[in-house]
Parts: C-alpha cells; sequence; structure tokens
C-alpha cells in the first residue's frame, strides 16, 4: 500500500506540471512545469524498483539518466528563453505567434 | 527467341533522352531528327514483330518477354514485362506509325515556336508512355504508362502556359485524370487481393477460380476500372477536361486527345474483357454510359463554334461509340472503331490545324469559309475524314461504325435502344461534321482582310502526313468488311486469339449471317443508318451552304418565341423548326447548363469545398504555443477515453 | 568479458568523436575558410557509413544495443539525412552563420548518433537516452539563427512542445516499467503475456502507458493530432534543418515505434489480447493525418509550410504499414522510408537553394522557375512527383508496398482514404510544378547550387529514380530488417 501513496504523490505532481505547462504564459513557469513532470516520472522510476524490481538498479539508474537529460533541456530551453527576450523583449510565450495556419 | 519487345518503347524513351538532356543545345533539325526517328524506328519495329507474330499459328499468337523484376513481393512480383499479341499489336502500330506520321506534322507546325526542343521532348515521351501501356504484361506497368500519358498530356496541354486558360486547362486535365486513377488503382487493388497477381495472362488464368459470374466483388473491381478508363478516355462524367484540352497545340490535339491516349481507356477494357464478361452489370453500365456519352456530345458538338471544340466533342462521342462496343461485349468491334477512329480523327484534327496555321491561329469558324479554293489538299483530306467519320459507305468509319451499331443490336448484351440511340448519334454526327466543313472550306470567305491575304496551303512537311492519314481513312475500314459485305472480317479474326469468341456465340451469329437469316436485318439495318445520314448531310447542306441564312434564323428564333410566328416557312424551314431547332436547343442546353454549370461546377464546387474544410481548420493552428500543447494533451485524453469507455 | 562485441559501437564512438572534432576544429579554422567544416562534416558521415559497414550484427551490453538489420537499414538512413542536410547548408553556413559554425555541424551530427542509438534500442532506457539525445541538438539547431524572430519562435515552441511530449512518454515508460520490472522490450512483452495468463486481464495502467507511448512518439512522428508544433517549427527553422527533422528525426520516431510496438506490444494487436488494439488507434491517427494533412496542404502559400503538411500526410500513409504490423508491412514502411529520405531532403535542399538565392519561400516566387534554372525545376519536380507516389519513381512503389500491406492485413477502408487523399495532395504538388513551368514570369535570376548542394541534388534524384525503378536490392535489405520482428 505504500508504493500506492508514493505513485499518487507522482502522479499529482505529473498533473500539476501539466498544468503548470498548459496555464502558464511564463516560459520560464513553463520550464519548471516541465521539470515538474520530468521528476514525477522519476519517483515512478523509483519507486517501482523499490517495490515491484527490487533485485536490480533498473530503475534507479534510469532516474539518475532523467535527471541529467532534464537538466540538458532544461539548459537548452533557457537559452532559448534568452533568445526570447532578446527578440520580443519579454517572455510570455502568449506573444510568440508570428507563424500561424 | 528474343524477339527485343523492349526496343519498341525503347526508342522514344532514348529520343526523350538525347532531346531532354541537351534541351536548347541541339538545333532544330538534329531536334526532329532525332524524335521522329526514334518514333519511326519503333514503328518499323512493330511492323517487324507484326509480321513475325502473323508468320506465328493463330493460337500462339503470344509473346511474352520480361525485362527485369520491377517491385519483388513475395512470391507475387511485379515485372516490368511486355506482352505483344494481336491487341497490343494493332495498338502499337496505331500509336507508334500515327504518332510518326503526327511528329512529322509537328516539324512544320511547330517551326516557329519558341519551344520547339521541350516540345518534342514531352512529343517523344508521350510516344513512350503510351507503347509502355499498350505492351505492359501487368497492370501496375500499365498503369506507369497510363499516369505517364497523362502527366504528358498535362505538360503539352499546358504547353503554351502564357495564355491562362491553358495552363488551368492543363491541371484540370490532370485532376480529372486523377479521379478516374483513384479508381483504377483501387480496382486494382481489388484485382491483385483476389487473384494475387497482376499479370494478365495469370490475372485471366485465375478469374474463373476466384470470382464467381456477376458476383459483387468482380463488379465492384471491374466497375472501378471503368472508372478510370471514364478519367482518361473522357466519358460522362470526367469528360470535362478534353474540350479544355483543346488548348494545347494541334497536332497535341491530334496525337493525345483524339488518336491515342484518350482510348487507352477502350484498351484498358478490351484488355480486360475476361473480368469484364464475369461482369454483367458492369457491361451494362458500360454501354449505357458510353451510348449516353455519344450521345451527349454530339449533341453539344451541333453550336460549338471553335472548330477544335466541335473535334474535341466530336471525339467524346466517338469514345463513347467504343464504350458501347465494349458494353455489348463487342470488344473487337471497339478496338476497331479506335483504329479507324485514330486515322479519321487524326487527319481531321491535322486539317483543322493546318486551317489555324494558315489563318495565324484563328479557331472560330464564323471567321472561316471559302478555304476550299486556298487549301486544296487539305479540304480533300478533311473532305475524306469528314465522310469517313460521317459512316459514308466505302470509308473506314463506315464498316467500325457499322460492326458496333450491329453489334448493339444483335448482341447478348445489346438492345434495340443502344441502337437507336447509336443511330440517332450518328446522324447527329454527320450533320454537324458537315456543318463544319462547309462553314470552313464552302462559302463566303468571312476572314478579315488581313488573315485573308495570307490564306497558304500548307507545306508539304505537313501536307504528306495529311494524305498519307487521308489514304489510311479510306482504306483502314477493308481489313474488317463483315461477312454480309462478303469481306471475311478479318480484324475481328485476327482479333480471335486475344478475345476469343465472346461475341453472342460468335460462329453461330457468322452462320447465321451467311445463311442469310440474320444477315437480313443486318442489311436492312445498315440500310436504314446510310440512308438517314445522308439525309442529315443534306439538312447540312441546306442549311449551312444553300441558305445560310436560314441557320441564323433559327438560332436567332430562340431567342425569342415571336419571331417564330413571324418567319414564313418553307417547307426546309419547317424541317428546321422541328427537327432542328429543338436540337440547337437542346445542343445549347446541355453544353451551356449541363456541361458548363452542372458537371465541371461540381468538380469545381468539390474543389472550392474541399478548400473550406481547409479554412475551416486554420483557427485550430492559431500560432498559441499553449494552445499546441492543449491539442496535444486533448489527443492523450480522448485516446484514453476511447480505451476506457469503449 | 567474451560475447561484448564493443567494437559494434564504432560507428557511434566514431561520429560522437568527429562532432566534437568539428567543435574544437572551429575554434582553431580560419573564419575565411567556411567551407572546410562542411566537407570534413560530410566527410565524418561518409566514414560513419563505411564503419558501419564494417561493424554490424549483434549485441552490446547484454542486449541493450541491437545492431542488427533493422538498426543498419535506419542508421543509413539517418546518415543519408545527415551528409545530404550537411550538403544543403554550405551556404547557410558561409552567409548567415557567422560564429559557431563547427557547433552548427556537429549538433547535426550529434543528433545524428543519438538516431542511432534509438535505432539500436531494444531497451527503454536505451532508447529514451538516443530519443533525447536525438532531440535536445536539435532544439538548438531549429533555433540557431538567434536574431530571426521566426527560428527563435519555432525554436521555442519545438522544445516546449518536444519537452512536454518527452516527459509524457517518460512516465508512460516508467509505467510499462513498472508493470513489467523490467526495461527490456522482449522480457516486457513476455511479462505482460504471464501476468495476462494469470488473471486474465491486464489493468487500466497498460492502457495508459500504451497511450502516453503512442502521444510521445506521436511527436517525433508528427502524427495528428500531436503534430501542431511541425508547421510552424519547419517553417521557421533553417531550412536544411527542417529537412533533417522531416527525415532523420522522423524515421528515429518510426524505429522507436516499430521497437516498442510491433516487437513489444505486438500481442495487444492480435486476438490474444483484444481488448489493447493500438492499431486501431494508430489506424485512426494515421487517416486523421491523411485528411488533415492533404487538406490544410491545400491553402499554403509558404514551401516550407506546404511541405511540413505534406510529410505530416506522408507519415500518415507510412503508418499503414506500421498498423498492418506484418513482415510485409515493417518492410513496407522501411523502404517508404528510404525513398522519402530522398524526396524529402532533396524538396527541402530545394527550398534552401532557392532561399539562399531569392530571400524567399513563397510559392508564388518559384514562378517561371524552369525557364532560368530548368535543371533546378527538373529536380523539384522529381521529388515532387515522387511525394505524390506518380509511377515510377520511388514514391509510387513505396505507397504501393504500404497499401499492399494495409489491405493484406485487412485495412482496406484505410486503403481507400489514403487513395483518396492521394487524389487531393496531387492539386498541390501539382501547383508548384504549375508555377514553375507554366507561367509567363521570366525571373531574371539564375540559381547555380553550390557543388555540394549539386551533390545532394543528384543523389536525390538519383535515389528516387534508379530505386524506383529497381528496388530490388533496396527490398531485400528491407525484408531482412522486418525479419528482426519474428512474426
Amino acid at each position: 500500500m505504500i508504493m500506492l501513496q508514493y505513485l499518487a504523490l507522482a502522479a499529482i505532481l505529473f498533473a500539476i506540471g501539466v498544468f503548470g505547462v498548459l496555464t502558464r504564459r511564463n516560459a520560464v513557469g513553463i520550464l519548471m512545469s516541465l521539470e515538474l513532470m520530468f521528476n514525477a516520472a522519476n519517483i515512478n522510476f523509483v519507486t517501482f524498483n523499490k517495490f515491484i524490481a527490487p533485485g536490480g538498479l533498473t530503475g534507479q539508474i534510469f532516474a539518475a539518466f532523467v535527471i541529467v537529460i532534464a537538466a540538458a533541456e532544461a539548459v537548452v530551453g533557457l537559452a532559448i528563453v534568452l533568445l526570447l527576450y532578446r527578440n520580443w523583449k519579454g517572455i510570455n510565450v502568449d506573444r510568440i505567434n508570428i507563424m500561424k495556419w | 527467341m528474343s524477339y527485343y519487345l523492349l526496343l519498341i518503347p525503347l526508342f522514344p524513351l532514348l529520343g526523350f533522352l538525347i532531346n531532354g538532356l541537351l534541351l536548347g543545345k541541339l538545333n532544330k533539325k538534329i531536334v526532329s531528327i532525332v524524335a521522329c526517328g526514334a518514333v519511326g524506328l519503333s514503328f518499323l519495329w512493330g511492323l517487324k514483330l507484326f509480321f513475325n507474330l502473323l508468320a506465328l499459328p493463330a493460337d500462339s499468337r503470344i509473346i511474352e518477354e520480361i525485362a527485369f523484376t520491377w517491385i519483388p513481393s513475395g512470391e507475387f512480383n511485379v515485372n516490368v514485362g511486355f506482352l505483344f499479341d494481336p491487341l497490343s499489336a494493332v495498338m502499337v502500330l496505331v500509336v507508334s506509325g500515327v504518332g510518326f506520321l503526327i511528329h512529322l506534322y509537328s516539324i512544320g507546325y511547330m517551326h516557329d515556336d519558341s519551344g520547339y526542343g521541350r516540345y518534342f521532348t514531352y512529343l517523344n515521351l508521350f510516344i513512350f508512355s503510351m507503347l509502355t501501356l499498350v505492351l505492359a504484361n501487368n497492370y501496375l506497368l500499365m498503369f506507369v504508362g497510363w499516369e505517364g500519358v497523362g502527366l504528358c498530356s498535362y505538360l503539352l496541354i499546358g504547353f503554351w502556359f502564357e495564355k491562362q486558360t491553358a495552363a488551368d486547362a492543363g491541371k484540370k486535365a490532370f485532376i480529372v485524370n486523377r479521379i478516374g486513377d483513384f479508381g483504377f488503382l483501387l480496382g486494382l487493388f481489388i484485382i491483385f487481393w483476389s487473384t494475387g497477381s497482376l499479370n494478365f495472362i495469370t490475372v485471366f488464368d485465375k478469374a474463373p477460380q476466384v470470382f464467381a459470374m456477376g458476383a459483387g466483388l468482380i463488379t465492384a473491381a471491374t466497375l472501378l476500372l471503368f472508372l478510370g478508363a471514364t478519367g482518361k478516355s473522357a466519358q460522362i462524367p470526367l469528360y470535362v477536361w478534353l474540350p479544355d484540352a483543346m488548348e494545347g497545340p494541334t497536332p497535341v490535339s491530334a496525337l493525345i486527345h483524339a488518336a491515342t491516349m484518350v482510348t487507352a481507356g477502350v484498351y484498358m477494357i478490351a484488355r480486360s474483357h475476361v473480368l469484364f464478361l464475369m461482369a454483367p452489370t458492369t457491361l451494362m453500365v458500360v454501354a449505357i454510359v458510353g451510348v449516353a456519352t455519344a450521345l451527349f456530345a454530339a449533341t453539344i458538338a451541333l453550336t460549338q463554334n471553335d472548330i477544335k471544340r466541335v473535334l474535341a466533342y466530336s471525339t467524346i462521342s466517338q469514345l463513347g461509340y467504343m464504350f458501347v462496343a465494349c458494353g455489348v461485349a463487342a470488344f473487337s468491334a471497339g478496338i476497331f472503331h479506335l483504329m479507324t477512329h485514330a486515322f479519321f480523327k487524326a487527319l481531321l484534327f491535322l486539317g483543322a490545324g493546318s486551317v489555324i496555321h494558315s489563318l495565324s491561329g484563328q479557331q472560330d469558324m464564323r471567321f472561316m469559309g471559302g478555304l476550299k479554293r486556298h487549301m486544296p489538299t487539305t479540304f480533300w483530306t478533311f473532305l475524306v475524314a469528314t465522310l469517313a467519320i460521317a459512316g459514308i459507305p466505302g470509308l473506314s468509319g463506315f464498316f467500325s461504325k457499322d460492326e458496333i451499331l450491329w453489334k448493339s443490336f444483335s448482341s447478348d448484351y445489346g438492345s434495340i435502344w443502344i441502337w437507336a440511340i447509336g443511330l440517332f448519334t450518328a446522324m447527329l454526327t454527320a450533320f454537324y461534321m458537315f456543318r463544319l466543313l462547309f462553314l470552313t472550306f464552302y462559302g463566303g470567305e468571312r476572314m478579315d482582310h488581313h488573315a485573308k491575304e495570307h490564306l497558304h496551303e500548307s507545306p508539304k512537311i505537313m501536307t504528306v502526313p495529311l494524305t498519307i492519314l487521308g489514304v489510311l481513312a479510306i482504306v483502314g475500314g477493308y481489313i474488317g468488311i463483315p461477312h454480309i459485305l462478303g469481306g471475311g472480317n478479318n480484324f475481328e479474326k485476327f482479333l480471335e486469339p486475344v478475345m476469343g469468341n465472346v461475341q453472342h456465340g460468335g460462329e453461330e451469329a457468322m452462320v447465321m449471317a451467311s445463311s442469310g437469316q440474320n444477315g437480313g436485318t443486318e442489311l436492312m439495318l445498315m440500310g436504314i443508318s446510310v440512308v438517314l445520314i445522308l439525309a442529315s448531310i443534306y439538312l447540312a447542306y441546306v442549311l449551312y451552304v444553300k441558305n445560310i441564312a436560314l441557320a441564323g434564323k433559327i438560332r436567332q428564333s430562340l431567342s425569342g418565341l415571336h419571331k417564330i410566328l413571324y418567319g414564313k416557312y418553307y417547307v426546309d424551314e419547317l424541317y428546321g423548326a422541328v427537327i432542328i431547332r429543338p436540337l440547337i436547343g437542346l445542343s445549347l442546353f446541355l453544353w451551356k447548363i449541363v456541361d458548363v454549370i452542372l458537371i465541371d461546377g461540381l468538380l469545381n464546387g468539390l474543389a472550392t469545398i474541399i478548400g473550406d474544410i481547409s479554412k475551416i481548420m486554420r483557427p485550430v493552428q492559431s500560432g498559441l504555443l499553449r494552445r499546441y500543447t492543449t491539442v496535444f494533451l486533448l489527443g492523450v485524453v480522448l485516446i484514453l477515453g476511447y480505451f476506457v469507455f469503449r | 568479458m567474451p560475447g561484448i562485441k564493443i567494437e559494434l559501437l564504432i560507428p557511434e564512438m566514431f561520429l560522437f568523436a568527429w562532432a566534437l572534432f568539428l567543435f574544437l576544429y572551429d575554434l582553431g579554422a580560419k573564419r575565411k575558410n567556411s567551407q572546410s567544416l562542411g566537407y570534413l562534416a560530410m566527410f565524418g558521415v561518409a566514414v560513419t557509413a563505411v564503419l558501419l559497414s564494417l561493424f554490424h550484427g549483434g549485441m552490446v551490453f547484454g542486449t541493450m544495443f541491437q545492431s542488427d538489420q533493422l538498426a543498419l537499414f535506419f542508421k543509413v538512413i539517418f546518415l543519408g539525412a545527415a551528409f545530404m542536410a550537411v550538403g544543403a547548408s554550405f551556404d547557410i553556413a558561409s552567409e548567415k552563420i557567422h560564429n559557431h559554425r563547427g557547433e552548427y555541424y556537429g549538433l547535426i551530427l550529434l543528433s545524428t548518433v543519438g538516431m542511432m542509438f534509438l535505432s539500436s534500442a531494444s531497451e527503454l532506457l536505451m532508447l529514451y537516452i538516443g530519443l533525447e539525445l536525438t532531440t535536445i541538438p536539435l532544439y538548438v539547431l531549429v533555433a540557431y539563427f538567434k536574431d530571426d524572430r521566426l527560428s527563435v519562435e519555432s525554436g521555442m515552441k519545438y522544445l516546449i512542445v518536444g519537452a512536454f511530449s518527452s516527459a509524457i512518454l517518460l512516465y508512460g515508460l516508467s509505467i510499462l516499467y513498472g508493470l513489467t520490472g523490467t526495461t527490456d522490450i522482449v522480457l516486457m512483452k513476455i511479462n505482460l503475456s504471464l501476468v495476462f495468463l494469470a488473471n486474465g486481464k491486464i489493468g487500466p495502467g497498460l492502457i495508459l502507458a500504451i497511450v502516453m507511448v503512442i502521444a510521445g512518439i506521436g511527436f517525433k512522428l508528427a502524427l495528428v493530432p500531436f503534430h501542431m508544433w511541425a508547421p510552424d517549427v519547419y517553417q521557421g527553422a533553417p531550412t536544411p534543418i527542417t529537412g533533417f527533422l522531416s527525415v532523420g528525426s522522423k524515421a528515429a520516431g518510426v524505429v522507436a515505434f516499430a521497437r516498442i510496438f510491433v516487437n513489444g506490444l505486438i500481442g495487444f494487436a492480435t486476438d490474444v489480447m483484444a481488448p489493447l488494439d493500438w492499431g486501431i488507434i494508430v489506424a485512426v491517427l494515421a487517416s486523421a493525418a491523411m485528411i488533415l494533412g492533404n487538406i490544410t496542404a491545400l491553402r499554403q502559400k509558404n514551401i516550407k509550410r506546404m511541405l511540413a503538411y505534406s510529410s505530416i500526410a506522408q507519415i500518415g500513409y507510412l503508418m499503414i504499414g506500421m498498423v498492418a504490423a506484418t513482415d510485409r508491412g515493417i518492410s513496407a514502411v522501411s523502404y517508404y522510408m528510404f525513398i522519402y529520405l530522398f524526396a524529402n531532403m532533396g524538396a527541402f535542399t530545394i527550398a534552401t537553394i532557392f532561399n539562399d538565392k531569392t530571400g524567399s519561400d513563397g510559392i508564388i516566387s518559384y514562378a517561371g522557375l524552369s525557364k532560368s534554372s530548368p535543371g533546378f525545376a527538373a529536380c523539384m519536380t522529381v521529388f515532387l512527383l515522387s511525394l505524390a507516389g506518380i509511377p515510377p519513381l520511388g514514391g509510387f512503389v513505396a505507397k504501393y508496398l504500404v497499401f499492399a500491406s494495409g489491405i493484406q492485413a485487412g485495412y482496406t477502408w484505410l486503403v481507400i482514404l489514403a487513395l483518396l487523399t492521394a487524389v487531393v495532395s496531387l492539386y498541390y504538388y501539382a501547383n508548384v510544378i504549375k508555377m514553375m513551368y507554366f507561367s509567363s514570369e521570366s525571373p531574371s535570376y539564375k540559381i547555380k547550387p553550390p557543388i555540394p548542394a549539386q551533390i545532394v541534388l543528384f543523389i536525390g534524384v538519383a535515389g528516387v529514380v534508379i530505386f524506383g525503378l529497381f528496388p530490388q536490392p533496396i527490398l531485400n535489405l528491407a525484408a531482412e530488417a522486418a525479419k528482426v520482428f519474428a512474426f
């Protein structure tokens, strides 16, 4: 039953992340929400490792890799947010819609 | 022993490659030598193979050669292979022969055109594709040629793209043909699915085992094939592109839109006759669509003033005849008419081209007239072709058209109604063709002063092909003289190994014909049609030579009923009022309402609707990032919902 | 350790090292010499291809890294896409990118390394890392024109939608791991079957996982409704990168999809576990892609946007082979992707060169191109006709095979829909051809592509024509590739 609590935490975290991505106008806010989603998955991995497949370490290794990947993604993301700021003088994603249809 | 069938399409392909890769680097003389030479060689090689074929016993007149495996898919490979049997032999000779003459003619016709090299490049590509189409030993390779000729037709219709109409017409042809191709491809898939092969011989061998006679599947497959044929061969409802296709250079109209490409649908059905014979429903549809198209297009042709448009509608109408022949299971008759039609219609177009050439591009018959004196060769050859298409005894068109009419009457699949409509159409044909002839070559010279001074007979390079085609238009029919007239119907016999003896119990009918039981009927029908055709020619003569004002009057009278009451009718006018006037009215109605508004509008409307759908979809793609992620999530939720609430 | 054939990683390691070498080389190279970097990158890709031909066949790290025929086939596609993208980039690199040319080329190679790992992954962790290694360099590349608003906007959109989908995919993968206790795809399949046999059903977790994985990979494939980013990103990104995205990244998605679904979850497409039939869902998504892609493409005025929608439609056609989930289907998909490489990279290369010369991406600007640059226009015509599926070009054979596999697998309605939408698609392809050939405009410029771009165009035309006429060798390889999944 303890596993379910961990999983619920992850699910809630994931939902918050999704909600943030969909509603935030601030590009940095969106990136932060994305981090929540990645970390929710990480919690899942670690939890499953502990309760489902305690013999191996796959889940934990997976989580470690994901942390690295998420960091890389955040770096690139922040760099692009910087470009956004340079070109639009702001980081409101609703303003970047030159291309449509 | 290898017959090197590959050589037949290879020559034009080489011509295409030489002229295409060295575009703009060769002078006109070399371009024309390469292009004409390539087609000429194809013709000669085809002729040689034809005699090889004749040397074989009738039952084994079938040569199949596989060049290489194209698409290997499991045990059912698709090969690039060629099939040379009497049917494809006829097609090869017609395509390369008529094609060669038109190439020659084009040297004169296109001489001053800036796109000379490009023109011959396309033309060679066309011949290559067309020969691939008729020589293919499987449906898929046939489809390759089918698409190839469509592409060339598109390129050549839009050849003079400086004219917006030409560019639009090209695109229209392409798109309408695609609708047909959709049907064709779908039909192919059904065949492939059922028989596991696309090779003609295998498919036809297996067809009786996998399809039940008249079952839904074979009917669907053949109807889809027929849809493909209606696109390529300009039948109702997909005929709309052909009149517009007249925007292309006239030799192109002669080659592609009269003699060869548009007959591809007829060829395809004749080739697949084994399948079509298993689907009586389809045959009925083919016959009805054919006869309806024949009548419909002939009616419209009555009132057209553009010389090429008359011929275009006439082509549609004659193609209708060929489909009637296929529909009543008289496939040989259809191919016979295809061949004679190639001769005389190519001749008509080339003659019209000669006229247009001489009048510096004028195509409106109201501004022609009296050309007989100025262009004797063109006139005489044109007259021959007109007599042939009208069905005057002794010329090729008579034999082939009469064969179709007789088969539509006597075949098990035929009916007296098809015969009657066909006969009526033949009268209309004679009428509008002679109208065209009289308006163009007789009467006063209605062109403006400037044009009158430039009137001249076309150069030798153009008149020689005309003369050769003229001879063919006369003698082309003599290979298929029916038994009743003392001939041996050699053409049908020649095609028999391919077509089998499918025509309403062949032997029996033949015996009946010669014994005179049915022969009397056949002769009588023949007589009726000749008399009626002569009558309508006389009518055209009265209206457009003897009493030109009358025709105008009849037309005018349509604009207001009161004028009719005012008129002082002679017998001729009564005739006109009762028969011609309603016909002309019908013709205008069909053309302006049904053709231009209804069918053309329907196709255009389809395009507009698709465009509108695309407009509706636009707001979703709003450019807003958050909407993109929302749609993304919505997608996830929807799919999830599908699984949960199923 | 015995049995570990570490040398199988040599192609990837070489390409990786070569990318780093390009980073460093750019530091030392004289600024004037912008060409040498491009040639070096092309050279690196070519060497990798040679290495690949020497080292393949086997497994590394247990079963994590599969160097099988499927991986080999797709790696050739990735390398081809990278080669062509680099070849098309020379003018852009010398005129629009003033600093960091080495990074530009290096990142293309890095992304290619990611794709190569992805195609070899038979294990979720490897798959995910490969996917990210593919995508992260692409985020940078898409936004590479730092002062061009379009480029930055597309970079932002790509990154956020990409990271969003990646997070969703990751969450789905974590559930798969939780359900089976393993990340090995084949073991996963076995464990799932065992669970199913024991309980008679599979919990709702699997549904969630499958949907999330479809969405995550659907992003890579630009499958409707996960396609929204594609038109904007295709339009805004540097054009060679757009081509690379549309071919390389897409092929990576295809192979990942095949590995997870056709290999791992195939059981659910059959009667054994009918309640979880992912085939029907993907079929519906594919048909949506065909309809939406083709119809929206009709109204596009920008060639890159038009090609974006066209590629959405193309992926719809391709997925028919995937849902067929037979060896025929998979080999058809592989062949399709292979031809698509030439046709689409070719078309985007044309768009690149045209933009370099005229500064425009408008379809209307192509008016009269055949008069000023006939060879160039002829190449574009060949590419478009292949995309439209006109025989005898490769695109036709590809469509034929995919459709045939679809019919064989019983998805007749899908094939009919595909044929119908293919009719529509011809309209917008023909529109470009009409512009180039049937226009009275006479452009004053004459387009003469730089040598590397000429090579790329030559490869493209040759590929489409030769492999259209003689598809046998490729089909044999594709059939080998499909054998990886023991159907």
